[in-house]
């Protein structure tokens, strides 16, 4: 039995080895969302700003320090009004942050002012993250605590200065790991290689033994039927292992990047920002509870996928019709399943819609897998992804038998 | 036979086709409603982070702060509850933090001290983490200014340039619709063309004393065609869903009808080059994306830096944007003028048409 389901499983490889048509189908819609994610976090982040200081006391100095010295908000450039103005015109900055001239003046007598000149093209991405960061910075004139510093190593630490807000923040941060934006999206992307490779590929590769018929050498053959399907199965998740693989090795050997490096010094900028994009990818190293955990889900995820690929291209066949079917498919189930959102912040219809797709389970329970401490909610993603690889390969194997029967 | 009615025979031929594919023209728009109904599910993602609010004071100041924190625009959504929900609530990952009122609080204000208010951070998603530390003095300062404490100095005088903001999701469906245009337009484009390829039947176009030119034109007027229903289908969901009504109608038009002759040439290329709708695709669905968001779909391209906004000017989406955000919003998010955005739209249009062409010559001698 076993060389019969290897035998096919590796006839299964061979073809995909001679096909790397299939084999690209599969992947470039993964690793399209995988160039997105970079680009959003070259894209999506510190907002350009124009600072333009008239007044020329201390306390006018002081607050472009301030504003200055939240180098993790946005990027301020200093400017003559002037040239702010044309800036801001060419879409060169986002925001001009005037001290005007009375600045000093004005403290005295505790009125003054920051003036915040918006381009309010757009409210949450851009607009409400500059009035919050810029609001900030102004509140730490009066109040020294209200900046990153003082939340996080102030009243923590049970020093309390007075402000005249009268409200601090004593910040608690409960994880020891905290990751990056592109880290985080990496665990959905690898999922969605699983998916895309598992799903598309082991149906392209059905609808191609229904199309050219060679699927009738597998009704000949003097094995059992259930032996093919198995080997056919175990090709599938042979196939999708070995290209995630690679790609999680990718994972492992970028950290020693010099770009990755906290001391990397080249460039500036963009240039930095473009350079790094790369670390993003970096996955970090888990336990060895974790990672027999992680294997266990990513190989439920898989068995799942090729369970559903088997499905779809014996009910579909036609492989333009497999590619938008399991195109569509692999979509909805990278963004349904949290593919660039936290799903329990989304509404409550969606979380609900999100607990209908195995996708959401497999992201949750890789991101508690790699990034936390504990495996709080691991077991039952893990039931869910088990759960649906037995579906998915009965689904699958009876729709291959069925279909047999037709050929 | 004349040309006109070679591009009309054929352009009848190419719907023939179509119809008989009827579940892939379906699943075709299913993609690009589903790309409408993805982006919006983009824009909700951070913002409005779940925030467990355990007030253990109750009094008037704390009432008022938690106005406050419910004043920062699309900053938290507020979850009152105890203290052991928050905790069990944040272990699972189901809130952003939470923040505790202690019991003395407005005593504590009224008396004119300063209160620390203790908030535990889920901090594994720096994004999320630094949402969180930006938007919580935004409240601060909102509680003093409003309850008008004295010893604040400095405030933030605010001057916008338009009237009102634009919503997130209204600014992404639209811009998703020059992804949607890239989407079945390019698709069905594609697939006109590299099923000659699978057919076989391109040996027909080699045989034939038809000019390939006027072949050509029929099948891509035909996928344009249905591109521009399935279009008009997402755009009609946008006015009558998204509640977003374009100020410039006759520019969404012609704006769509560009994208729409652009990349059915463009796809229709790509299926000459690649002679596969296996490869061909795919390839779109993955190249699609990132050039979206590349070319100003999420804020004006220029604020990402310009690096990027340079790298930006080689998508034809750029322009596209362009001309459909100020056409949707009035807004202008390139730098260069609207017209400009227009015409260059239109000349990578004709541009795309020669390209189509150019690829469909080699028929003759391959």
């Amino acid at each position: 039995m076993i060389r019969t389901v290897w035998a096919v499983a590796r006839n299964d490889l061979a073809i995909w080895g001679r096909a790397p048509g299939i084999i690209a189908a599969a992947l470039l819609p993964a690793l399209g969302m995988g160039i997105l994610v970079a680009v959003i976090t070259a894209t999506i982040g510190m907002q350009p700003l124009a600072l333009v200081v008239e007044g020329n006391g201390p306390l006018a100095a002081r607050m472009a320090h301030l504003l200055q010295a939240d180098a993790e908000a946005y990027l301020l450039s200093p400017m003559r009004r002037v040239e702010a103005d044309q800036a801001l015109h060419d879409q060169k900055v986002a925001a001009i942050v005037v001290i005007p001239e009375d600045f000093d003046r004005q403290v005295v007598v505790g009125a003054a002012r920051v003036d915040l000149v918006l381009n309010n093209v757009v409210d949450m991405d851009l607009a409400d993250d500059i009035r919050r960061s810029v609001t900030r910075s102004v509140a730490e004139f009066d109040a020294p605590q209200l900046g990153i510093v003082g939340e996080l190593h102030g009243p923590t630490a049970g020093i309390v200065l007075p402000n005249p807000f009268r409200v601090a923040i004593a910040e608690r941060d409960l994880r020891r790991t905290n990751v990056t934006f592109p880290q985080y999206q990496v665990i959905p992307i690898i999922i969605l290689v699983v998916i895309s490779v598992g799903l598309l590929g082991t149906a392209l590769l059905t609808a191609r033994d229904f199309e050219r018929s060679t699927i009738k050498l597998a009704l000949l053959a003097p094995v059992r039927r259930g032996w093919v399907i198995a080997g056919k199965l175990l090709g599938g998740v042979l196939l999708t292992a070995a290209l995630l693989v690679p790609l999680v090795l990718l994972g492992a050997v970028t950290r020693f990047l010099p770009s990755c490096r906290r001391d990397f010094a080249l460039g500036s900028g963009t240039l930095k920002q473009l350079l790094s994009v790369p670390c993003g990818w970096i996955l970090p190293v888990p336990s060895l509870t974790h990672g027999l955990a992680v294997l266990a889900l990513v190989g439920a995820v898989t068995a799942t996928a090729v369970g559903l690929g088997l499905l779809l291209g014996t009910a579909v066949r036609g492989t333009s019709l497999v590619v938008m079917v399991g195109l569509n498919a692999a979509v909805y189930l990278f963004f349904l399943g949290g593919g660039f959102a936290t799903v329990p912040f989304l509404p409550a219809w969606l979380q609900t819609a999100s607990r209908l797709v195995p996708t959401s389970y497999a992201i949750a329970g890789l991101r508690q897998a790699l990034f936390y401490p504990d495996l709080v909610g691991f077991g039952r993603d893990l039931l869910v992804l088990c759960a649906s690889a037995a579906g998915a390969t009965a689904l699958g194997t009876l729709a291959l038998a069925r279909g047999w029967r037709r050929a | 036979m004349s040309w006109p009615r070679l591009v009309w025979a054929s352009a009848l031929l190419e719907l023939q086709q179509l119809r008989r594919s009827r579940l892939f023209v379906a699943l075709t728009v299913l993609a690009a409603l589903s790309f409408l109904a993805l982006v919006s599910l983009f824009g909700l993602t951070g913002s409005n982070a779940p925030l467990a609010l355990i007030d253990q004071d109750s009094g008037p100041y704390a009432h008022r702060f938690i106005q406050a924190l419910a004043a920062v625009p699309h900053a938290f959504t507020l979850r009152p509850m105890t203290a052991s929900a928050a905790d069990a609530q944040l272990r699972e990952g189901r809130l952003v933090g939470a923040i505790t009122i202690p019991a003395n609080f407005s005593a504590a204000v009224e008396q004119g001290s300063t209160v620390p208010l203790e908030v535990r951070v889920d901090n594994v998603n720096n994004d999320l983490t630094f949402d969180l530390q930006r938007a919580l003095p935004a409240a601060i300062t909102i509680f003093g200014r409003d309850l008008g404490l004295p010893g604040i100095r400095v405030a933030l005088v605010e001057h916008d340039l338009l009237a009102h903001d634009t919503g997130f999701v209204a600014y992404l469906v639209v811009s998703a619709r020059a992804l949607d245009a890239f989407i079945v337009a390019g698709v069905l484009g594609a697939i006109a063309v590299a099923r000659e390829w699978e057919g076989r039947t391109i040996k027909l176009w080699r045989l034939a004393p038809a000019s390939p030119g006027a072949l050509l034109a029929g099948k891509l007027m035909a996928a344009g065609l249905v591109a521009a229903v399935a279009l008009a289908a997402t755009v009609l969901v946008v006015i009558v869903g998204y509640h977003v009504v374009p100020v410039a109608p006759l520019a969404v038009m012609g704006g769509l009808a560009a994208c729409i002759v652009m990349f059915t040439c463009l796809g229709a290329w790509l299926g000459a080059s690649l002679r596969r709708s296996l490869l061909a695709v795919p390839l779109i669905f993955g190249l699609v994306m990132p050039v979206y968001i590349d070319s100003g779909a999420l804020e004006p391209a220029r604020f990402d830096g310009e690096t990027v906004w340079i790298i930006a000017h080689a998508s034809p989406l750029y322009y596209a944007v362009g001309v459909l955000e100020w056409a949707f919003h009035g807004l202008r998010v390139t730098p260069e003028p609207v017209l400009v955005d227009f015409g260059i739209l239109f000349a990578l249009a004709a541009a795309s048409l020669v390209a189509a062409r150019t690829a469909l010559s080699q028929v003759r001698w391959r």
